[in-house]
């Protein structure tokens, strides 16, 4: 069974292109790089595989099942989780709280028993607690648990970021620009924690980065992207030899 | 100490004040009155415009719903064998508001579900428009049972006097009680979410147009609770009395109050109800000089009297900062 499929998926919007005939798989425990130059429509591929937007043309399907014609909320049901490009944490909350968000549409205690606090509910919380401390203790972030999620270091916040996402229990992660921001120390330790996550967790993840040493130090397989077409696919060193890569986007990188 | 215990010391406080209501001078008896039932109508707006972030200014016009319906449930209940005389009015007064409260519900319901899939100003038109369209049916509405005058478009409805100290502070903290623990649980974070950021609460699987509804349903509700209190306080009630100015002023509280700290509402209801009847010896200033409290208020504090603070927080966050110094 796969995991991911994009059959033929093209997204216009007028008369921009921005995807266009895109195909591509990835295994339930694929760790797949998504590059290409800016504006070569890499968050588009994110923004139709989790909802956002309907592809034009073509077929998103899932664990066999298309879902191509999903609500954002009803993909993630279906196990595909995401982080922002541009972060988006709920600025009201505690670094706990954001996480908690995720389990607001898990929760057995819906309306009523929120509101009687029976059947169960102190457990539920507690359990819900357990769970989100377990994570933030995985990610080292244990002493930020009640601070503002917004006033953390920029770094952080990406990591509670991706703490939100896995707490929804995703077969399919998608992080947008994980190591934007961060410094070179942060990057070394991050690229340890992406590989890291899918061992533990046995997930599949596929991201989009611009830093080429994270690229193709964890990746397994990377496709490029640039101008909406997928030009390369292949393992890292295919991709760092491959001609058009290298004319398209990694031109003076690769000497 | 769990809340359930503080809500039933509080309860049991009530119960000790309303036996010397009767003792106290009939002005300040309805003042007191309407800071309760302001409680409960600036609580249940506050977890749709505070908590949940959707602009409402529709909240009189539920209001007027709850009022009409209970007033017409408990008039009819009082004419047909269950009058005030049935165990002091209790089963009367207890099923009047239940069904008023539905009935705003309801209401809530086939207003929310087309319009809270618009967003900020879009929607505060909405349920402006709303409002003054309950206003003008109540307005034309009018008949009569058995030779009794129900509704009474523009002239007015007579209702049976069956609120009391007990039963609007008794709602009220019903009301707080239920959006607390609403709010305060890992359910009620979806709430807050919505408000925070839609996009990324939907990402993390939050049905964002049930969480409004739900909310502006619950919210709703209260509201037409509210308005039965209201009507069977002052037993005569017309459509003017649930206009779009009723819904701003309860606006004004939540704002006032800070957009989602209950705590912070309730102070603000009580101040602003408390307010204009202070201010009445200005007679002719007294609009002016309430509408500049409000401006200095606002400027002060702009996020709120409590901000999003709770209660305790607040507190505390003072204590420390006092103790740094």
């Amino acid at each position: 069974m796969t995991g991911l499929e994009l059959q033929h998926v093209t997204m216009r919007f007028g008369g921009l292109t921005a995807v266009g005939d895109l195909n591509a798989v990835i295994e339930p425990t694929g760790l797949v790089g998504l590059i290409g130059p800016n504006g070569a429509g890499k968050t588009t591929v994110f923004n139709v595989i989790t909802g956002v937007y309907s592809p034009t043309q073509g077929d998103v399907k899932f664990l066999g099942k298309s879902i191509k014609s999903l609500k954002p909320n009803e993909i993630n049901q279906h196990g595909i989780s995401r982080t922002f490009q541009n972060i988006r944490l709920f600025r009201g909350m505690s670094v706990f709280d954001n996480i908690r968000v995720s389990y607001a549409p898990r929760t057995n205690n819906k309306i009523i028993g929120s509101l009687l606090r029976m059947g169960g509910f102190y457990k539920e919380e507690k359990e819900v607690a357990m769970k989100i401390d377990r994570l933030l203790e995985f990610f080292n972030l244990s002493h930020t648990r009640d601070e503002q999620a917004i006033s953390l270091p920029y770094g952080d916040q990406r990591r509670v970021e991706i703490i939100r996402a896995l707490a929804t229990s995703p077969k399919l992660l998608l992080l947008d620009e994980p190591a934007a921001g961060m410094n070179p120390t942060e990057k070394v330790n991050l690229m340890k924690l992406i590989r890291q996550l899918r061992d533990e967790f046995k997930i599949a993840i596929l991201l989009i980065e611009h830093d080429m040493s994270l690229v193709m130090g964890v990746c397994e397989q990377i496709m490029v992207l640039d101008y909406g077409v997928k030009i390369a696919e292949g393992t890292p060193k295919q991709i760092s030899e491959n001609k058009h890569v290298i004319e398209a986007y990694l031109g003076e990188v690769v000497e | 100490m769990r809340p359930q215990l503080i809500f039933a010391l509080i309860f049991a406080g009530l119960i000790g004040l309303s036996l010397v209501t009767g003792k106290i001078d009939p002005y300040y008896y309805t003042v007191i009155i309407f800071i309760g039932i302001n409680i409960t109508m600036a609580t249940s707006l506050n977890l749709i415009n505070g908590f949940t972030g959707q602009f409402s200014l529709g909240h009189a016009g539920f209001m007027g719903v709850g009022a009409y319906v209970s007033a017409i449930a408990s008039t009819f209940l009082t004419t047909h064998g269950l009058g005030t005389e049935v165990m002091g009015g209790v089963p009367v007064m207890a099923i009047a508001l239940l069904v008023g409260g539905l009935a705003a519900a309801l209401t809530g319901l086939a207003v929310g579900i087309p319009s809270l899939r618009l967003k900020g100003d879009y929607l505060a038109i909405v349920t402006l428009g709303f409002n003054e369209i309950i206003r003008v049916i109540i307005q034309n509405v009018d008949f009569k049972i058995d030779g009794i005058s129900y509704v009474g478009g523009a002239r007015g409805f007579a209702v049976p006097q069956l609120s009391s100290f007990l039963w609007v502070f008794g709602i009220a903290l019903v009301a707080i009680y239920f959006v607390e623990n609403l709010i305060n649980s890992t359910y009620g974070r979806g709430f807050l979410a919505v408000r925070d950021d839609e996009v990324a609460a939907e990402a993390m699987g939050v049905h964002t147009t049930r969480f409004k509804v739900r909310a502006f349903v619950i919210g709703s509700f209260f509201a037409g609770i509210g308005g039965g209190l209201f009507a069977h306080f002052i037993q005569y009630i017309t459509p003017d009395n649930f206009t779009f100015l009723k819904s701003i002023e309860i606006v004004v509280m939540v704002i006032l109050g800070g957009m989602g700290s209950t705590y912070g509402v309730i102070l603000a209801a009580i101040l602003l109800t408390i307010m204009p009847e202070a201010l009445r010896e200005f007679s002719e200033y007294r609009m002016i000089i309430y509408s500049l409290m409000l401006i200095v208020l606002m400027i002060a504090r702009p996020q709120g009297l409590f901000g999003s603070e709770t209660f305790t927080r607040f507190f505390a966050k003072r204590k420390a900062a006092a103790n740094k110094v």
